[in-house]
């Protein structure tokens, strides 16, 4: 699901609709980080996550998507990950191992040179 | 560095004795005991983040790497919390309970085995809703999952803490079918048909010969569930069903009635929840954006919400899975009940087998968008659970409302619940949303819950599920003969567990080993 086609969504009684659970156009194509991230991070930060939804709040359109960011540092995202931030939990060492989140930390920052 | 933290009576020296040993069996990289490996264990939704912390984790990948750890844990008597994947979100998330103990993170364990003919499957704890559901449309495999409103959890761990999803299939608990069980001495159970080797039916009658042990280990702490057999809903031919707005609070009786009837008889099989306007709104806008008094939000406050995003005070979605003639068939009946009736508005749904999914739990397609919830308060947000099981009358749950409600106002908390429907049951979920930087705020949580623990507990309603700081609060509830259940729960757990390893305290339930930490841990 997290490499599906577009689809639109209703949340529960609203009727507003959310976007996609594809990666943005910027994504570079199929490699380890991006397949890590999604499927580690996707659930929550690809379009119809709870981390993209809450980051749309707070960043122009096209930024809400972690893929699409052009100002994430592989420490950033390796801190983030390990400790949390605002409504992110931690993610354990045996949810995500080091080997693993340092390819995910790349992919994210491939875009901040 | 913190200060590491160790299981009660249990020295450092024994400790570091342990976790060598463990070492040898699954791999020192696979022992977490690093300061950020305890934090990244703890309740991060918690209203106190000092309370239930671990003093490490130990990630296994097979069911024998299992097994010796639990050999070792009851060699040096380390209490191990097992998780499938942490993310029981509200309840305690990963966090242990009994603070020093280990937890033991299934996570890694992913093995999925789909009986595409029988419909059913077999999971390891570790697998969660998103990965089952890539594997199934990965394989084009025409089963549909039940997922529950934040799907980022595990299959099995879900179905372990009675979760509860929005298909015909939702009751998820009542569709396992057979496990595979270490117990507490590292001996290793299948139960149901599961007993015989090799048994082709493992998946598909649920209870064996003799006692049928399933529910045994659902919410207990007799055993480590390392496979988890579940039945999946054939794709249907066609989906119908309708979304119903309701305009003010005591519409809650009327629509209690109408909806209670038609699931007894069966006319609907889906189990609807009808959900108060911040159950929507909370998922897209915060509070902040309002109003910026303490205290609960006036009902002008509300009023301009809901009008701003179109939803009723109450909202319920109906669905209809099967044949197209049979959903079609359904629906009137349901429709024709609702006929005359006060609805604010109305928004049909409908599918057709081969048109694309719509991309939410009512179409078994896991989500998290409903998380954003905890963030009501903007910042740092943190919720935990109130879910006591009721009867499905409408002037009862009116009752339980208005209660409910007063306690919300008292405490200054904003209301955020649903009627969730059995078959024969309600249960009424509140999310007690809260913000991690407010003090006042905070400090007020636990009183709050015992309000609404005790309120609850004068009309004899009793909740289906709690958060570990509120286990034993909970467990004390079900009072029938001097509390004869626990204490059939505590014989139980000794002659399994007698050095107390697994889970002692989850759900009320502690062994003689640890029995000076009830109502302290």
């Amino acid at each position: 699901m997290r490499n599906l086609v577009v689809i639109a969504i209703l949340t529960c009684a609203s009727g507003a609709a959310f976007a996609t659970d594809t990666p943005p156009e910027s994504a570079p194509a199929a490699g380890p980080g991006r397949d890590l991230f999604a499927e580690k991070c996707g659930m929550c930060h690809r379009s119809t996550g709870m981390g993209t939804g809450l980051l749309s709040r707070r960043y122009p359109k096209g930024q809400e998507q972690l893929e699409a960011r052009t100002n994430l540092s592989a420490a950033f995202v390796t801190t983030v990950v390990r400790h949390g931030l605002n409504n992110m939990p931690a993610l354990s060492r045996a949810e995500v191992s080091d080997p693993q989140l340092t390819r995910i930390a790349s992919y994210l920052a491939r875009g901040n040179q | 560095m913190a200060a590491p933290i160790f299981p009660p009576g249990v020295s450092a020296r024994q400790f570091d004795l342990a976790t060598a040993e463990f070492a040898r069996a699954i791999g020192s990289e696979w022992v977490l005991t690093t300061d950020a490996d305890r934090d990244s264990y703890a309740d991060f939704f918690s209203f106190d983040g000092r309370t239930h912390l671990a003093s490490g984790a130990l990630a296994p990948i097979t069911t024998e790497e299992v097994r010796e750890l639990v050999r070792i844990a009851g060699k040096f008597r380390i209490p191990l919390w097992p998780i499938s994947r942490g993310k029981n979100l509200g309840y305690g998330a990963a966090a242990p309970l009994l603070s020093g103990s280990m937890v033991l993170d299934l996570s890694r364990m992913k093995k999925i085995e789909v009986d595409v003919a029988n419909g059913t499957v077999l999971v390891e704890p570790g697998v969660g809703f998103y990965d089952l559901y890539d594997y199934l449309q990965q394989h084009k495999i025409p089963l549909w999952l039940s997922v529950p409103g934040n799907s980022w959890g595990s299959v099995a761990g879900n179905a372990l803490d009675r979760g509860v999803g929005y298909t015909t299939y939702g009751d998820h608990t009542s569709r396992i079918c057979g496990m595979e069980v270490v117990l507490p001495d590292g001996d290793l159970v299948r139960t149901g048909m599961g007993a015989m080797h090799d048994a082709p039916t493992w998946q598909l009658y649920r209870y064996g010969f003799g006692p049928a042990w399933d529910q045994m280990f659902v919410q207990s702490n007799f055993g480590v569930v390392t496979k988890l057999g579940l039945w999946l809903m054939p794709e249907p031919e066609s989906l119908r069903g309708f979304d119903m707005e309701f305009d003010r609070p005591e519409d809650l009786e009327w629509v209690v009635d109408v909806i209670a009837p038609l699931r007894r008889s069966g006319t609907l099989q889906q189990s609807p929840s009808i959900g108060n306007w911040l159950r929507a709104a909370s998922a897209l806008t915060t509070r902040k954006d309002w109003y910026d008094k303490p205290g609960a939000l006036p009902d002008s406050v509300i009023d301009a919400i809901r009008k701003r995003f179109n939803i009723g005070w109450w909202s319920v979605n109906v669905r209809f899975y099967g044949d197209a003639e049979v959903t079609a068939a359904a629906e009137k009946v349901v429709l024709k009940a609702f006929a005359g009736r006060p609805v604010l508005s109305q928004k049909n749904a409908s599918w057709t087998r081969g048109q694309p999914r719509e991309q939410t739990a009512w179409t078994g397609v896991p989500v998290t968008l409903a998380l954003q919830n905890a963030n009501w308060h903007g910042g740092r947000g943190g919720h935990i659970g109130f879910s006591p099981v009721m009867p499905a009358n409408g002037r009862l749950a009116l009752e339980q409302f208005h209660r409910t409600y007063s306690r919300y106002q008292e405490y200054g908390m904003d209301y955020h619940a649903s009627f969730a429907f059995g078959e024969r049951h309600i249960t009424n979920v509140n999310q007690v949303l809260f913000d991690k930087d407010d003090v006042a705020m905070l400090g007020r949580v636990q009183q709050f819950f015992h309000a609404l623990v005790n309120d609850a507990t004068a009309q004899h309603y009793g909740e289906y599920r709690t958060h570990i700081e509120f286990m034993d609060l909970v467990a004390g509830t079900y009072d029938f003969n001097h509390a004869a259940l626990r204490r059939l729960n505590e014989r139980v757990k000794n002659a399994l567990d007698p050095h107390g390893i697994l889970a002692p305290g989850k759900s009320g339930i502690w062994p003689s080993a640890y029995a000076k930490e009830r109502g302290n841990a």
